[in-house]
This record gives C-alpha cells, sequence and structure tokens, in this order.
C-alpha cells in the first residue's frame, strides 16, 4: 500500500495514464545527465529485446537535479507522438519522472518508485542506478527474467569486479549478513536489482521506511525484509560494474549499509538469533568474477587513517569495543606497512562488538559507525597486502575463509549482545 | 431497375460481404443461390446495410471459391441463373441497396476456355493471352503468396511443354496484360455486367497484373497504366460506377492505386486491420495511430474501405515478424488456425466472444475514415471451424434460425455444401438471426442500431480526421470533422476502467452529445476533459455549440 502523502498529484496523474503494468524499472537520480542517456539507452533497448511484449514503465525519482536528467529519461518514451523509426516498438513505453523534493533522499527514491510499481499492480520492479554505464541490455532480463518468470521475489547482482574493488561488501556487508541472516548473497546491497510485487507490497505496507534502518538503508533493508520474510532470493551475475566516478563518501556509505544492518538487528533479534550457519542462493551466471586490472590504492594512506583512528578515537573506542581487543588494536596500529597485519578473527571480532555495542547504543549511534570507518580501512589495508599477488581463486579463498569466522563467532555476538555494558 | 449513382455514394456505404452460395439455399439442393438472397434483402435493408458486396458467382470449377473463373459471362449453375442475378439486382435496387460484384482480373480458371486454347498450341491466337516461358526462372524477385502450398510461381503445362506464370495458385495461370487483346476482352466483360446495373466492382489481385524482369511484379507502372485506362472507360460510359482496389501492400503502396482520382475510388486498407486486433489485444492505440499516421492523404473522390475480417484469413503480411509472432501467439494458439501468413477465424472467436470487444471493434469500424465492410454472420457473432481446410471455415452457412440446417437449407444436412457451425457456442442453434431479432439487446440489434447511427450523419462517411493524443495510450481519441459538424470519439482500448483527460480546448464552449443514448455532457471548457471510461467502452459525441 502507498502511503498517502508520498505521492504527487502530479505523479498521480502520471501514474493514471501509465496503467497497470507488468514491470517498473526504477531510478532514482540527482544530476546523472552526464552518465544516464548510455543508462536509459541500455533499457530501452533491454526492454525492447527482453519484454517487448510486456507493459513496462520506466519510473524516474528525481531529487531536484538542475541539469537535464529528467528530460533525457522523458525523452526515451515510446509513443505515438514521438515517431521515431529506428525504434520498433510492438507497445508505448512511459518513462516518467517525478521530483519527490529538493533534497536528494535516496530512501524517499526508492520508496517512491516502489509506491508507484505497487500502485500499477506491478510484477516485477528492477532498480537501475543511473551511474552504471557499463549497463548492458540484457541486465534487464537478468534481473527481471527470475522474477518476472520464475516468481523469485529479490534478485541480487553479482558484478565482475577488479579484484581490490567493493571491498566494503567483500570485507563486512557480505560476511556480516551472510552470518546474521544465513542467506550467502554476495552483494546484498547492490545499486541493481529486482523485487516482486508481493516483496513491494510487504515492504510498503509493513512500516520498514518508518524504523532506522528503513530510513538508513533502504535498498539494504529490503534484502533483509526478503530474508526475515523467508522470500523466494537469487542472484544473477550482470557484469562488469565500474565504480562511480563521483566522490565517494565513505562515511555516509558505511552509515547507509553499515548503519541499517546493525540497525536491523534490534527487531529482528527472534530470526537472526537462532541461525546458525548459512546457505547459499540459488545463482544465475557465476558466483563470482574478478578481473586482474586493479586501481591504484595508496596504502600508506590506509594505515596512516587506521593508525590516527585508533590513536584519536581511543574514548570513543573504549567505549565500543572490550579492553583485550581494543589493546590488540593499538598493536597493529604502531605496526609499519609491511608488517601490518590485521587478521579476519579479529575484524570478525570488532565488527561484532561494534554491533552489540550499537544494539545497546552505549554511545551515540551515528558516532559509532563513524569510528569504524577508520578500522574498516586498516582491514582493507591487511586485504590488499595478503592479495597483492593472489589470484582470483586466492582472494575467492581467503573471502570464504573471513565468512567462516563471521560464522563461527557469531556466537560471540550473541553472548555480548545482552551482556555488554 | 438501376439506383441513381450520386458522385461519393460509396464513402457513405455500409458494405455486407456475401458469398452466394453461404446465404440461403431456396431450391433445397444444400447450396445458395441466388433466388434466396433476394429473399433475404429484406433482412439486409433492415440491418441498414446499403451495398452488398458478392463473391464470385461465376462458372467456376470451384478450386478456390469461385476465384478461378471459367466463364465470366454467366453464372454458376448451383447459384441460379443470369435471370436470376438480374432479379437479384433489382429487388435490391428497389429496396435501395447498391451491388458491387466480384472481378478477377489478374487471373483465370486453368478450365477458362481461353487457356484451354492457350495451351493447345503455341501457334493458337490465344497462347499470347496468359504468361508463357521456356524456362521457369524468370521474375526470380517476385514473392510466392500462397507459402503454403505453393513452390513456384511458374507451373510446368506438359500439354504445350513450357511453364506458365501463376500467382495464386497453379491451376489459376496469370492473364498476359501486355496484350491488348485481353486488356479489351476483359473490359468487355466488366462492360457486360455494368450494362446489368451492378453498382461498383471489387477487382481482385490488381497489384500483379503486370510482370517485368528485375522487379518484384508488383505494383508496377504498366498496371496503373491498365487501371486508369478501365477508370476513364468506367467513367465515360457508367459514371458513378465505383472501384475498389484489393491490394494488400502498404498504404505508402497503396496510395499510388487512387492515382490522381483517376484510378480506383476505393482500396481495402489492409495494414489497420491486424493492428485494430494488436491495439485491443495490447491495450495501446499505438500500432492503430502509428499506421494511421503512416497513411497518406488520398484524393478528395477517394475512400478507404475498412473490415475487420473476410473471406480470407486475418492477413498479417503487412506486419512486422515482432507483430506476427505476437498476432500468432495471441489469436492462433493452436496452430490449425494458422493459414499461410494469417489467421483464418471470424471475428467473435478472435475476440474470445466478449461482447465488449466486438461492440468496440464495429466501433471503431464504423467510426474510423472509410467505408465499413461487414462480413456476413458477423453481425449476429457466428463461429468458425478450423478443421474444415483452407478457409472454408469462415465461409460456412448462414445461420437463420435454430431450425433444420439453421434456416439455410431444406436439403439433408449430408448435402449442404459445408456443414454449418454446430458447437453450443457458435452453433445455430445458439447464434442466430431469429433469436437475436426478438432481443432488444443482441448483437444484431446492436449492430442495427451502430449502423443507423453512423448513417445518420455524412461526418464519419467524408469527414477529415485529427487525433488527440491524451497522456492515457489505451484511450484512442479523434475528432471527426466534417463542415460545421463535429463528432468526438473515444475508445477504450483496456479491460479495465480508465480515466482520461482530453485537451479539447480548440472546441471551448460546445456541449458534448452522446450519440446512442442522446445524454448531454458537460461543457469544455479550459481545462482537460476529464472522462472515466468502463472497461472497453466507447464514445460518440456530437459537438454542439448552444
Amino acid at each position: 500500500m502507498a502511503e498517502e502523502n508520498l505521492l504527487t498529484d502530479e505523479f498521480l496523474r502520471q501514474l493514471i495514464n501509465v496503467g497497470e503494468v507488468d514491470i517498473v524499472v526504477g531510478l532514482s537520480t540527482h544530476n546523472n545527465a552526464k552518465t544516464i542517456g548510455p543508462v536509459i539507452g541500455a533499457i530501452q533497448a533491454g526492454i525492447l529485446k527482453c519484454f517487448p511484449r510486456e507493459r513496462v514503465v520506466i519510473i524516474n525519482a528525481d531529487g531536484g537535479s538542475q541539469d537535464d536528467t529528467t528530460e533525457l529519461v522523458q525523452n526515451a518514451s515510446i509513443d505515438d507522438l514521438r515517431r521515431d523509426y529506428k525504434v520498433h516498438a510492438l507497445r508505448t513505453l512511459h518513462c516518467i519522472s517525478v521530483r519527490y523534493g529538493r533534497i536528494p533522499d535516496p530512501g524517499i527514491a526508492l520508496q517512491t518508485i516502489l509506491a508507484g510499481a505497487d500502485l500499477l499492480r506491478a510484477k516485477t520492479c528492477v532498480i537501475i542506478s543511473p551511474d552504471s554505464t557499463t549497463i548492458e541490455p540484457d541486465w534487464l532480463q537478468r534481473l527481471a527474467g527470475p522474477s518476472y518468470y520464475d516468481n523469485l521475489d529479490l534478485v541480487c547482482p553479482i558484478y565482475r569486479r577488479q579484484r581490490f574493488e567493493g571491498a566494503l561488501v567483500r570485507d563486512l556487508l557480505y560476511p556480516m549478513t551472510r552470518s546474521i541472516y544465513g542467506s550467502r548473497i554476495r552483494e546484498p546491497y547492490g545499486s541493481e536489482f529486482a523485487v516482486s510485487g508481493r516483496l513491494i507490497a510487504d515492504f510498503l505496507s509493513n512500516g520498514i521506511m518508518n524504523q532506522d534502518w528503513g530510513r538508513m538503508g533502504p535498498e539494504i533493508s529490503i534484502t533483509i525484509l526478503a530474508l526475515t520474510g523467508k522470500y523466494r532470493v537469487c542472484q544473477s551475475f550482470l557484469g562488469a560494474k565500474r565504480a562511480s566516478s563521483r566522490g565517494h563518501d565513505v562515511v555516509a556509505a558505511v552509515r547507509r549499509t553499515v548503519g541499517a544492518l546493525f540497525a536491523s538487528l534490534d527487531g529482528n533479534f527472534p530470526f537472526w538469533s537462532t541461525i546458525t550457519g548459512s546457505q547459499p542462493v540459488p545463482t544465475l551466471g557465476t558466483a563470482t568474477e574478478l578481473t586482474q586490472e586493479s586501481s591504484r590504492i595508496n596504502r600508506k594512506h590506509l594505515l596512516e587513517t587506521f593508525a590516527s583512528g585508533v590513536a584519536q578515537l581511543g574514548e570513543v573506542l573504549s567505549s565500543i569495543l572490550s579492553l583485550p581487543l581494543l589493546s590488540e588494536l593499538q598493536r597493529i596500529a604502531a605496526l609499519g606497512v609491511d608488517e601490518f597485519d590485521y587478521p579476519a578473527e579479529l575484524w570478525t571480532r570488532t565488527v561484532f562488538e561494534f554491533a552489540a555495542s550499537y544494539h545497546k547504543s552505549t554511545i551515540n549511534r551515528d558516532h559509532i559507525i563513524q569510528a569504524l570507518v577508520p578500522l574498516y580501512r586498516g582491514r582493507s589495508l591487511t586485504f590488499l597486502i595478503e592479495n597483492r599477488n593472489g589470484s582470483e581463486q586466492d582472494i575467492e579463498t581467503r573471502e570464504e575463509s573471513l565468512c567462516a569466522d563471521f560464522e563461527r563467532q557469531k556466537p560471540y555476538l550473541l553472548e555480548i549482545w545482552a551482556d555488554r555494558k | 431497375m438501376s439506383l441513381k449513382l450520386e458522385a461519393g455514394w460509396y464513402k457513405h456505404a455500409i458494405i455486407y460481404q456475401v458469398h452466394v452460395r453461404t446465404f440461403v439455399d431456396a431450391n433445397g439442393d444444400g447450396i445458395g443461390d441466388f433466388a434466396g438472397l433476394a429473399q433475404r434483402l429484406d433482412y439486409l435493408q433492415e440491418l441498414g446495410v446499403n451495398a452488398v458486396w458478392l463473391m464470385p458467382f461465376f462458372p467456376s470449377p470451384l478450386r478456390d471459391d469461385g476465384y478461378d473463373i471459367s466463364d465470366y459471362r454467366s453464372v454458376h449453375p448451383s447459384y441460379g441463373t443470369l435471370d436470376d442475378f438480374k432479379n437479384f439486382l433489382s429487388i435490391a435496387h428497389d429496396r435501395g441497396i447498391r451491388v458491387i460484384i466480384e472481378m478477377v482480373l489478374n487471373h483465370t480458371s486453368d478450365q477458362h476456355p481461353w487457356f484451354q486454347e492457350s495451351r493447345s498450341s503455341q501457334d493458337n491466337p490465344k497462347r499470347d493471352w496468359y504468361v508463357w516461358s521456356d524456362i521457369d526462372t524468370k521474375y526470380r524477385g517476385t514473392r510466392i503468396i500462397f507459402l503454403d502450398t505453393e513452390m513456384s510461381n511458374w507451373a510446368w503445362d506438359p500439354i504445350s511443354k513450357s511453364y506458365y506464370w501463376h500467382r495464386f495458385f497453379s491451376h489459376q495461370p496469370d492473364l498476359n496484360y501486355d496484350n491488348p487483346m485481353v486488356r479489351e476482352e476483359m473490359w468487355q466483360v466488366m462492360k457486360f455486367w455494368l450494362e446489368l446495373g451492378v453498382d461498383g466492382f471489387r477487382l481482385d489481385a490488381v497489384p500483379y497484373l503486370i510482370e517485368r524482369e528485375g522487379t518484384n511484379c508488383e505494383n508496377l507502372p504498366e498496371t496503373h497504366a491498365i487501371i486508369r485506362d478501365l477508370r476513364k472507360r468506367v467513367d465515360e460510359q457508367f459514371p458513378g460506377v465505383m472501384l475498389l482496389a484489393e491490394a494488400n501492400q502498404w498504404p505508402a503502396d497503396l496510395r499510388p492505386y487512387f492515382g490522381d482520382g483517376d484510378e480506383f475510388h476505393m482500396a481495402f486498407h489492409f495494414p489497420l486491420m491486424p493492428r485494430m486486433f494488436m491495439g485491443v489485444r495490447l491495450e495501446d492505440r499505438k500500432p492503430i495511430t502509428e499506421i494511421l499516421q503512416q497513411t497518406p492523404e488520398i484524393p478528395a473522390s477517394c475512400q478507404w474501405c475498412l473490415f475487420l475480417r473476410n473471406h480470407d484469413e486475418l492477413t498479417l503480411e503487412m506486419v512486422t515478424d515482432i507483430e506476427r509472432d505476437y498476432m500468432y501467439d495471441i489469436y492462433a494458439g493452436d496452430k490449425a488456425m494458422r493459414l499461410n501468413l494469417g489467421i483464418r477465424r471470424r471475428l467473435a472467436p478472435l475476440l474470445d466472444n466478449d461482447r465488449r470487444r466486438i461492440e468496440l471493434m464495429n466501433g471503431m469500424l464504423m467510426s474510423l475514415p472509410g467505408t465499413p465492410i461487414i462480413y456476413y454472420g458477423d453481425e449476429i457473432g457466428m463461429g468458425d471451424n478450423i478443421y474444415l481446410g483452407d478457409r472454408s471455415g469462415v465461409r460456412t452457412p448462414m445461420q437463420w434460425s435454430g431450425g433444420w440446417n439453421g434456416g439455410f437449407s431444406t436439403a439433408d444436412p449430408e448435402r449442404l455444401y459445408s456443414p454449418p457451425i454446430l458447437n453450443p457456442v457458435y452453433g445455430y442453434q445458439a447464434v442466430n438471426v431469429l433469436s437475436q431479432k426478438r432481443t432488444p439487446h443482441s448483437l444484431m440489434s446492436w449492430m442495427q442500431h451502430i449502423i443507423a447511427i453512423r448513417r445518420s450523419n455524412p461526418v464519419f462517411g467524408s469527414g477529415s480526421i485529427e487525433f488527440l493524443y491524451p497522456a492515457n495510450h489505451r484511450i484512442l481519441a479523434y475528432v471527426r470533422q466534417l463542415g460545421k459538424e463535429t463528432i468526438l470519439v473515444v475508445n477504450n482500448l483496456s479491460s479495465a476502467a480508465q480515466a482520461v483527460e482530453l485537451d479539447l480546448r480548440h472546441y471551448k464552449g460546445n456541449i458534448l452529445i452522446e450519440m446512442f443514448g442522446r445524454n448531454i455532457f458537460p461543457r469544455i471548457g479550459d481545462l482537460p476533459y476529464l472522462l472515466t471510461m468502463g472497461p472497453y467502452q466507447f464514445f460518440w459525441f456530437r459537438l454542439r455549440k448552444i
């Protein structure tokens, strides 16, 4: 059910004109004119190629773009007013834009798109990032297909990544989500995914967006809802995903993902506390693929960030971490780049102690999240060092080992969950 | 008796297509005839049609349902005599019903005496009346039309030991229109029937009259020259007579058949018909508006002929591959329904016997620019029999009543030219004229009503069209205009209720009068005009400034 005041009258008018659809493709934008062209082109081509008979609408929720983003999206419409003989389509394709506010808010954007999909009774909603310039038309099939044809409720992406890309997912989000919720979803926070109509209805009706974790990370909250609600989940290999060229605010990203994940633990304790180990989820295409190319990363900078964080945030960290763990971090902070090692077992305990402190709100929750960032930098440094000359298989083996650590130490999280002061 | 042929009468005609064989059998031999047809002209008059198009009724071996003619100046004995035809023509005219007959110009039967003479020897005077060749590789760029049955456009004649050209079945050799004697003879054939009083011809397969190497042998300039010559003779000697082209072509290729108003008066709009079916199923006006956008202007004296179904398969030649696949999947799930590049089904079964969709489709047929043709039996929702082979399944006996043979014939059922439709949904006991006449809300009664409304206003026949493009793509809306008369047509192509806002500011100040119930709708103002429409509903509004 859509919330009453979420959708503007203008948006509703556009939805009325679109009518019932089979598939919604959602784009959350804000000043994406530089990248949206090829993205919307690939989406249009994907619809014509993969779903020529289905009723599809592209819904663009825009956070107040000052450039041509919305016009570029709307121009991808195929109808009888714009005659384009190069594009042959069986039916009309509406591309509609709604400006939900003057300040970009990914949560409201996603909620707007999903509410639109819900009102249009879409069987499947595919979310695509406007920055995904590597998108190919087949992504539509790979994301929407399992949901539309096979009734899967959530289709998460798998990307071909450069070896050292996606550290946050690899070091924290994947292993933590896997150990907590018991499903091996490689990209629980993908910028592309597909969701079924019934999961959308559940998401909109059960008030997740009114809870901290929903507000903080609407995308990951859909994944968590799918797992806790025992919806049918799969993952689908898409292909190369290039990191956004836009500035990357790590703190914001950690807040939006790890923060939401931590926050989700409160209400879902009865569910996750009983889960041990993890289960694979159905995967279409390859489960993981890394390219040998790697971007240049300043290891010294990572170490400095870690060391200065441990030093400067000593008081904060002492409110979050157990004394032995903090002492160990202080010890490794003193190491040079060549000897530096932030082992998986220690990292796992760090994350779990942060999660427990977050639960207990030992200090301001946002400060807890921010304090995790320099430590995450340290863990990333270890990953770089360990895998400097590693093959794809080596990296995968270490990743699996890290996940095993998270699963093995989950009882520790349960132990400190209630006890920790 | 002849009806006065006012110029442009065909623009305001409602044409009823019927095969004599299928309509009524007066002499009890199991085959419909002219005597029977004449008896039932009152039915057609009641229905409101004012023109009848007769499929071929000439002597023929009937290997292609009469399109294989063996004598152009007579009537097939099964259907009666020439006098029976004259009597029918006279009664039709008395009732204000014009008669259009079929003229198969392109080819004859291989049983026609002309062909028999032609094949008899290379020196026969009629040898050059057909297209002969020692090799079967000429005109290679020419497509084969009957893909399911023919491998080549050439057939070997063992008698004259050479190949003859045929665009349709191999038993239908093409006449050679490069021969002036053929052209003259065919004009004499037309003249024969015109002197009897027929009001028009439907000229069959006109794009294929001439063959030229290096072309696809369709729509050639020489073909147009022949048409212009025939038209000139018609206008000079039989003014008011109408020529209707059967040319299954894209609109741009069809346009030349109107010439400068000096070739055909009318031509079938073949590409529109499948797109109407597509639009209703997709619930999207795009296929319809797009093909009409691509339809060129035609001379003022000319007119398109629109139809939903006819005696042939629902042709899918003038659609793209993706559209054809869609149409097959949606409308011909059973492969037995497919024939050549088309679907051999009647209107009601195609539309799942959904009364609302049948009405909507007829509503569009009657309100889009052109002259509508109703295929016999579709006005009562007759069904088909896809197991009868070729196109016979849509040519079954007319269903007049629930009695013996559906009132078609008093013959033993086994003797009928075709088994009647018997199934419980579409059979004559369920679907027939008699029972529908007794029901004011039957499909037939509704058809009477819409035909009367269509005929009450010349805008539909002669008016211009301007499409409105409401943002709701499930709504097909257009304005028909002629002089001061304006009609707004709004069709909901969707199976669900729809809201639509129409930009009618150009007509500000007018009130809308719904033409079926004559109810008044609110006056048009500055704001978008909001309509809510039920599933498959359509409105015809007359605009009045009061």
